[in-house]
């Protein structure tokens, strides 16, 4: 017999939303909560979603750790294949792989796409190069001139730890805006709120802290302003066709919409047809660089001015819109229809 | 260069976008005779000049410059913007400016300047006939640039907006010393004024309300700052006495509601009022106390 199964938080948006699409195709969804999957799966041939854990801890150190663990879930999950038929809406496999993003990146710029460039992107060992504190980071951005770079915990979801640091060479002022916070005795916490620091010892010790993490750096393209607010693009690309774009607006360098930030629909940032295509083009193309994934969330940056696409990164579970479950529900109906299909297969 | 044509102004922003001023061809030297080789140029009234590149490095003396020695080119642009840069290149308070003190005699025609950045910014002995609007965007709005202004003779300015900022950015006033700008200063046909984006906005309120200005001005713009409940009362009780005061702009701000509540309510009498963007203070983890910030603090 054939069941449809989502691994997830039961009471969570992705896990509602998705049973709504389901009721809507008139299909029957099991929900099995993350807590004790394990012993509750239903026997038989599975379709199987996976969502992301809820995670208690906002302690970024112990981002690598959380990650591990996910990891081994993701595998035990894998496992599953070696005793009965599971179809994976995004395989453990290629959920991983989609968590690092410093081998996401380098995948990419396998395949010929454009991504926002790692520092030092002209090096040859830059891609695998992790800073241990501010004096190497700011060593590579002198020698690279290249004096505004996001920082990024390589296995960090949303906005956590993401950090936008700029350099004036000639005086040595900083600007450093983050969401994450050191709390002496805690450690760096990821928060809701952007900040910005100008105080070099303030920078100083976050860089030094943040950095103790494993961290990419890359060039801080400036990025497309649509009514004053800069702003990228979410696009979800399902099953090889682009189901949704989301553009998301932002007061500062960082857009992710937890941080407040305001959603704006892609007709109305004024793109021309011809780069709303080329969009497109890049994130399918993105897409069918992994397998396996059936589902994905591609953030986009456009470049101020010429407006060309960089891939900024690619998340697995980034199939969560707003705009669109309080009004379509699009992208869960068409995971729906697709798990509906699969069903009567 | 990337250039967007308003039609409706008849304006155009010159900018170069990164690839351009990566290999060092294109700078502030090389703007002046991008914008005169632009077909389109003779048609414009208004010139808006975004990022010349690297402009934490590089000041933009250079375009000013060469609007002076051109200034027979560009006798044709009633509106010029010099800086119109977001953070995504560059933090306001680092964008180098430059001396402006050529450029009054050299475009007598200019009826509005605004300028963004205040870092090495000079406007020297400020002198014109026919400027209507002065804008200045900014971080911190230093002294020199504040005395500039106080002592200038501007007989036709008609708006006046200052970003003052904030001290860590660079504005080295307080309420008394805006007290003094604003009765020594000399704008007859003033009818904006704008003293906006600080940290000490309730002060700031309590000043303008009692310059002299106050009684000739049509628009009182006191947005993007940290004015709450305490300032706005002072507007409140005052603002009857001015009959003349059309607009009222306090968009960004830290109000309680029942506190903008009542200044909308002043669109009953006739005072169109902007009280949008309503801000909570952030209460620090750490210390307990409750920050204020206002809206333009880079």
């Amino acid at each position: 017999m054939r069941r449809a199964v989502l691994l997830s938080n039961p009471e969570t948006k992705r896990a509602v939303y998705l049973q709504k699409a389901a009721i809507q195709e008139q299909i029957s969804l099991h929900i099995l909560d993350w807590k004790d999957w394990k012993k509750h799966l239903p026997d038989g041939e599975l379709f199987l979603k996976i969502d992301p854990p809820l995670w208690d801890s906002c302690i970024l150190e112990e981002l690598d750790m959380l990650t591990e663990a996910y990891e081994r879930e993701l595998e035990a999950a894998a496992y599953l294949t070696e005793e009965r038929t599971i179809e994976f809406l995004n395989t453990p496999a290629v959920i991983t792989e989609l968590l690092d993003k410093r081998s996401c990146k380098k995948r990419l710029i396998q395949a010929g796409l454009p991504v926002t460039e790692f520092l030092g992107a002209d090096s040859e060992d830059h891609m695998d190069h992790a800073y241990r504190n501010m004096e190497e980071l700011l060593e590579a951005m002198k020698r690279c001139q290249v004096y505004q770079i996001f920082l990024k915990p390589v296995r960090g979801s949303g906005a956590a730890g993401v950090t936008a640091f700029r350099l004036q060479p000639g005086t040595g002022r900083m600007s450093l805006y983050t969401c994450a916070l050191h709390v002496p005795e805690k450690g760096i916490l990821n928060t809701k709120r952007l900040r910005n620091y100008t105080d070099v010892s303030e920078i100083q010790l976050f860089l030094n802290k943040i950095l103790k993490t494993d961290c990419i750096a890359e060039r801080w393209h400036p990025k497309a302003a649509v009514h004053g607010f800069s702003y990228d693009l979410r696009v979800v690309v399902q099953d090889g066709n682009v189901d949704y774009v989301l553009a998301r607006l932002s007061k500062g360098p960082v857009t992710n919409l937890q941080l407040n930030n305001h959603p704006m629909s892609l007709e109305d940032t004024g793109l021309s047809l011809q780069t709303q295509e080329k969009i497109k083009r890049l994130c399918v193309e993105a897409a069918a660089c992994y397998p396996g994934l059936g589902t994905v969330g591609i953030d986009i940056l456009l470049e101020k001015g010429s407006l060309n696409p960089r891939i900024i990164e690619m998340n697995a579970q980034g199939d969560l819109i707003y705009q669109d479950i309080y009004h379509e529900n699009s992208i869960y109906r068409h995971q729906a229809r697709k798990i509906k299909a699969w069903l009567s297969g | 260069m990337k250039v967007e044509f308003m039609n409706e102004t008849k304006s155009k922003t010159y900018e170069y976008e990164y690839e351009e001023y990566e290999d060092g061809n294109k700078s502030a030297k090389t703007v002046i005779e991008d914008i005169l080789g632009d077909p389109e140029f003779q048609e414009l009234t208004e010139v808006v000049i975004g990022d010349w590149g690297e402009a934490w490095d590089e000041d933009c003396q250079a375009i000013i410059d060469g609007i002076v020695e051109r200034a027979e080119c560009f006798s044709h642009i009633e509106r010029l913007f010099i800086g119109d840069m977001d953070y995504e290149s560059c933090e306001v308070s680092w964008i180098m400016q430059g001396n402006y003190s050529q450029l009054w005699a050299a475009m007598p025609q200019l009826k509005a300047l605004t300028i963004k950045g205040s870092t090495d910014l000079e406007l020297g002995t400020v002198s014109h006939e026919n400027l209507e609007e002065l804008t200045i965007i900014c971080g911190g709005l230093p002294e020199n640039v504040l005395m500039s202004i106080q002592e200038a003779h501007l007989p036709n300015l008609k708006k006046l907006l200052l970003y003052l900022g904030i001290e860590d950015y660079g504005f080295d006033g307080d309420p008394d010393r805006i007290r003094t700008f604003l009765d020594k200063s000399d704008f007859p046909k003033l009818h904006y004024l704008g003293l906006t984006d600080s940290e000490i906005q309730d002060e700031i309120a309590e000043v303008v309300l009692d310059s002299k200005y106050i009684g000739q001005i049509r628009t009182l713009d006191l947005s993007m700052g940290s004015l709450t409940d305490k300032g706005a009362q002072m507007i409140l009780d005052n603002i009857s006495s001015y009959p003349n005061i059309e607009v009222l702009d306090v968009h960004y701000h830290y109000m309680s509601s029942e506190m903008v509540r009542k200044l909308e309510d002043l669109n009953q009498h006739c005072i169109a009022v902007d009280a949008s963007e309503q801000n909570e203070p952030y209460i620090s983890s750490i210390d307990g106390e409750a920050y204020y910030t206002a809206m333009l603090t880079e």
